[in-house]
């Protein structure tokens, strides 16, 4: 295999532009997984998240741009490039009339990697019941398994689409703990779909605000949190703050009397009385 | 040491990185002497796998605390707080790293314009509250 100076993107998406009908869902998007990256996508319902996976893993076509996958075009991938990829989609697409035991089996046949200890190892912890039809598992249990069906070849994208929706509280923690013991040493990269702002802020060192089509902004959390700040006060005030702190606005809002309130993206980390500190629910509201 | 024995915790939604809220805890157990030199911490995949935390923000957490010479590197990888951190500091210097959590709390007090006198009588309820725990 060639290796170059770079690292082959795990995805590289470029000028990807994709309407339902007249009403445009992506619009150009350029994004970017490198190897190992753990990514939290963000942006709010009919965003466009879904359209925007699905895109990427080839399932939907686009109408412009260009997608890779590991550096082959999504829509002529090999064997061995589909092999790499895992998918836990937000609709259950489990097989239901199969038992668990049975899809297993049939997805172990497709994957020279399989790793049956794993999968076996995962079904007794996470209690799924081997030998009743699909259809008949509770909506948390259909998740495990699509979870399980999704880690057992040991992949090295893992695309996520709200993948703990139906689990508990202690069926997520499980699930967390699973992907940092086992899949983000391995230097899996994992892009990751979920509104719940907890998980992602454990896991995920990138997060990744879908907004308008677009990737509007990536960046790994901690440097988000030590560099950006809210700010409110007339125009003038705010002109001045960022005169003297430096960096760029990412979003400016009028609030009543004239004021309005930054949000800005400090080049240094700054702490100061006006210089509001955000957490990611915050950054969600103003980013998404 | 195991990682459920150390007892780390941290806070999602918080305005303070992950990584942050580490480093400051085991700066505040040196400072009160809970933790002492030589004393091994958890590995970062310990950690990581305790707190279901990604393994580079224990990583970077404990490469600070190995900067700010909290901790030092044994032989082999295993972590250890640092020599020279042999007994508590006195009180002293210890309420001093009460300072920056304490002035967000005054900037709050003057932005909801309480007088001085009633924000400490808080202060003071909740520390009782915490020594009844």
């Amino acid at each position: 295999m060639m290796r170059t100076e770079t690292p082959e993107a795990s995805a590289e998406l470029r000028g990807v532009s994709l309407a339902y009908g007249r009403q445009p869902v992506l619009r150009e998007l350029d994004w970017r997984l490198l190897p190992g990256q753990v990514v939290g996508l963000l942006g709010r319902n009919g965003a466009g998240k879904t359209t925007l996976l699905e895109t990427l893993l080839g399932l939907r076509e686009s109408q412009q741009g260009s997608i890779e996958l590991f550096g082959q075009p999504v829509d002529a991938l090999d064997d061995d490039c589909r092999a790499r990829i895992g998918y836990v989609p937000q609709q259950s697409d489990l097989f239901e009339g199969f038992t668990a035991a049975q899809l297993l089996a049939y997805f172990r046949s497709f994957y020279p990697r399989w790793n049956e200890a794993k999968a076996e190892g995962l079904m007794s912890r996470w209690e799924v019941p081997r030998d009743k039809p699909i259809a008949k598992l509770s909506g948390g249990q259909q998740q495990r398994l699509s979870i399980i069906r999704a880690l057992a070849h040991e992949p090295d994208l893992l695309v996520l689409d709200e993948p703990v929706a139906s689990l508990d509280p202690a069926g997520r923690r499980d699930f967390l703990r699973e992907l940092v013991e086992r899949v983000l040493d391995r230097g899996t990269t994992v892009v990751f779909s979920t509104h719940i702002l907890s998980d992602l802020e454990r896991v995920a060192f990138n997060m990744a605000f879908m907004k308008e089509g677009r990737i509007a902004l990536q960046a790994p959390l901690d440097e988000l949190l030590e560099r950006v700040r809210m700010v409110e006060g007339s125009p003038a005030e705010l002109q001045a703050l960022w005169q003297h702190h430096r960096g760029q606005v990412l979003r400016e809002t009028a609030l009543a009397g004239g004021r309005e309130r930054w949000l800005l993206r400090l080049d240094e980390p700054a702490n100061a009385p006006a210089l509001q500190a955000v957490n990611l629910e915050d950054l969600f509201m103003e980013l998404s | 040491m195991s990682a459920d024995h150390f007892a780390f915790r941290i806070n999602t939604g918080s305005t303070e990185p992950i990584y942050r809220q580490l480093v400051e805890q085991v700066r505040r157990r040196i400072a009160a002497g809970q933790l002492v030199a030589g004393q091994e911490i958890p590995s970062v995949r310990e950690l990581a796998q305790a707190l279901a935390v990604h393994p580079m923000t224990i990583s970077k957490a404990y490469g600070l605390m190995e900067m700010e010479g909290l901790l030092e590197r044994r032989r082999g990888l295993s972590m250890v707080v640092a020599q020279q951190h042999r007994k508590a500091q006195p009180a002293a210097s210890r309420v001093e790293l009460l300072r920056p959590t304490l002035e967000r709390a005054a900037a709050e007090a003057r932005q909801l314009q309480l007088p001085a006198a009633q924000a400490l009588r808080l202060f003071e309820q909740i520390l009782k509250e915490g020594d009844k725990e």
